[in-house]
């Protein structure tokens, strides 16, 4: 065993698959380290707290990318780091054998894909005045007059605004998701991250219905074309739907 | 094999793109997979700006003041005007959406951080992306 070297893990592959190609963390060959029925996917990285940045997520991703097109990859959260080979085989892929190989199997031929829904603005806010008598009032009451003078007004109208957001957002999501959850084998909804997040979910999908998946997402764009942007990304590893958390 | 792998189809209506880069799959890969606490040894540069930042507090005072000023800026009924007509007219005629995009894009900016920055380099060239960083393929 070098001194001074630990292995960064990016995920668990099949024993029989070939490592990924390129260059991991730090510029280090990325292999395999390979046990009884599941393989890690690892390089070198110094020992030590690994400083990591944006970069390095990104080479993470990109490693894991490449092992989803050969094939099935349970992927590890970034920052996992094992002391040497001997820990991978012993501590992750020896210990937890029996999870890692069930969900290999149960994962084998599915994809994430992640899809984030954001309000436009304009078409939001305008919707919400036109809709809300109220809110209409109120906004008109305040337009010219200075800011200043109007700070707790214009607190109760955006609250008022935002409650709104919240019921057209409980429609609009909820259309969204059970248009696309028949088509998936497990959805995964993320927690709001922004006011104008209708919906963000990573969806478990079947290789097979991906093109049956694109069609309903491109379907959904189309008919909220300009009231909503749509970005949807994958196929990626299925991050969401790994099951296995460690506590020492 | 190149990372930012467009997939082809749609109306142009749905913005696609394989993962690396996006702030929010970037955010999925910090908080979603195999984790065994024990061996995470890891500390952020950075990200924090990224992720953490981005996480606004949904019902806050900050919200609402700005959802009062996104309400205020509308120019509902006078010529000129961004609403919803004016928008679903645009969107409808043929190579539009660029225009629309950029009529809402700057309100937009300033209150979405990183993320919209995302969107942006999706939709463009990439060249504002952060593949910067990105080494090698």
């Amino acid at each position: 065993m070098h001194e001074g070297i630990s292995k960064y893990v990016y995920g668990v592959v099949p024993a029989a698959a070939a490592a990924p190609g390129g260059a991991g963390i730090g510029g280090a060959s990325v292999e395999t380290v390979v046990g009884r029925q599941a393989a890690a996917i690892v390089s070198d990285v110094p020992d030590g707290e690994l400083e990591a940045g944006r970069a390095d997520l990104m080479v993470h991703a990109r490693v894991l990318e490449e092992a989803l097109a050969g094939g099935v990859v349970l992927p590890m959260r970034f920052g996992v780091v094992l002391p040497n080979a001997d820990a991978v085989r012993d501590e992750l892929l020896e210990r937890h054998r029996d999870q890692l190989v069930s969900q290999l199997a149960e994962l084998d031929g599915k994809v994430e894909l992640h899809l984030r829904v954001v309000y436009e603005e304009s078409a939001l806010m305008t919707q919400v005045v036109n809709s809300n008598p109220e809110i209409a009032r109120l906004r008109e009451s305040l337009r010219d007059v200075p800011e200043d003078a109007t700070y707790y007004e214009r607190i109760k109208l955006g609250e008022m605004v935002a409650e709104a957001v919240n019921r057209s957002r409980d429609t609009d999501a909820g259309q969204i998701i059970d248009a696309l959850a028949p088509l998936a084998t497990a959805v995964d909804v993320r927690d709001l991250d922004h006011e104008r997040v209708v919906v963000g979910a990573s969806f478990l999908v079947e290789r097979k219905r991906m093109a049956e998946f694109d069609r309903a997402v491109d379907d959904l764009g189309r008919e909220r074309a300009g009231r909503m942007r749509f970005k949807y990304t994958g196929p990626l590893p299925a991050h969401s739907f790994v099951e296995l958390s460690v506590e020492a | 094999m190149a990372t930012a792998m467009q997939r082809s189809g749609g109306g142009g209506y749905v913005q696609r793109s394989s993962s690396s880069g996006l702030a929010e799959v970037l955010d999925v890969i910090l908080d979603k997979g195999i984790v065994i606490d024990v061996f995470v040894r890891v500390s952020l540069v950075g990200i924090e700006l990224l992720t953490i930042d981005a996480r606004i507090v949904i019902a806050s005072v900050d919200t609402y003041l700005r959802f009062a000023e996104a309400v205020n800026r509308l120019d509902l009924g006078t010529s000129g005007g961004q609403g919803l007509p004016q928008i679903m007219e645009n969107m409808t005629e043929g190579g539009a959406k660029n225009k629309t995009k950029g009529v809402l894009e700057g309100a937009k900016d300033s209150l979405f951080g990183s993320d919209e920055d995302d969107d942006e380099s999706q939709s463009g060239s990439g060249k504002r992306s952060p593949s910067r960083s990105r080494s090698g393929s």
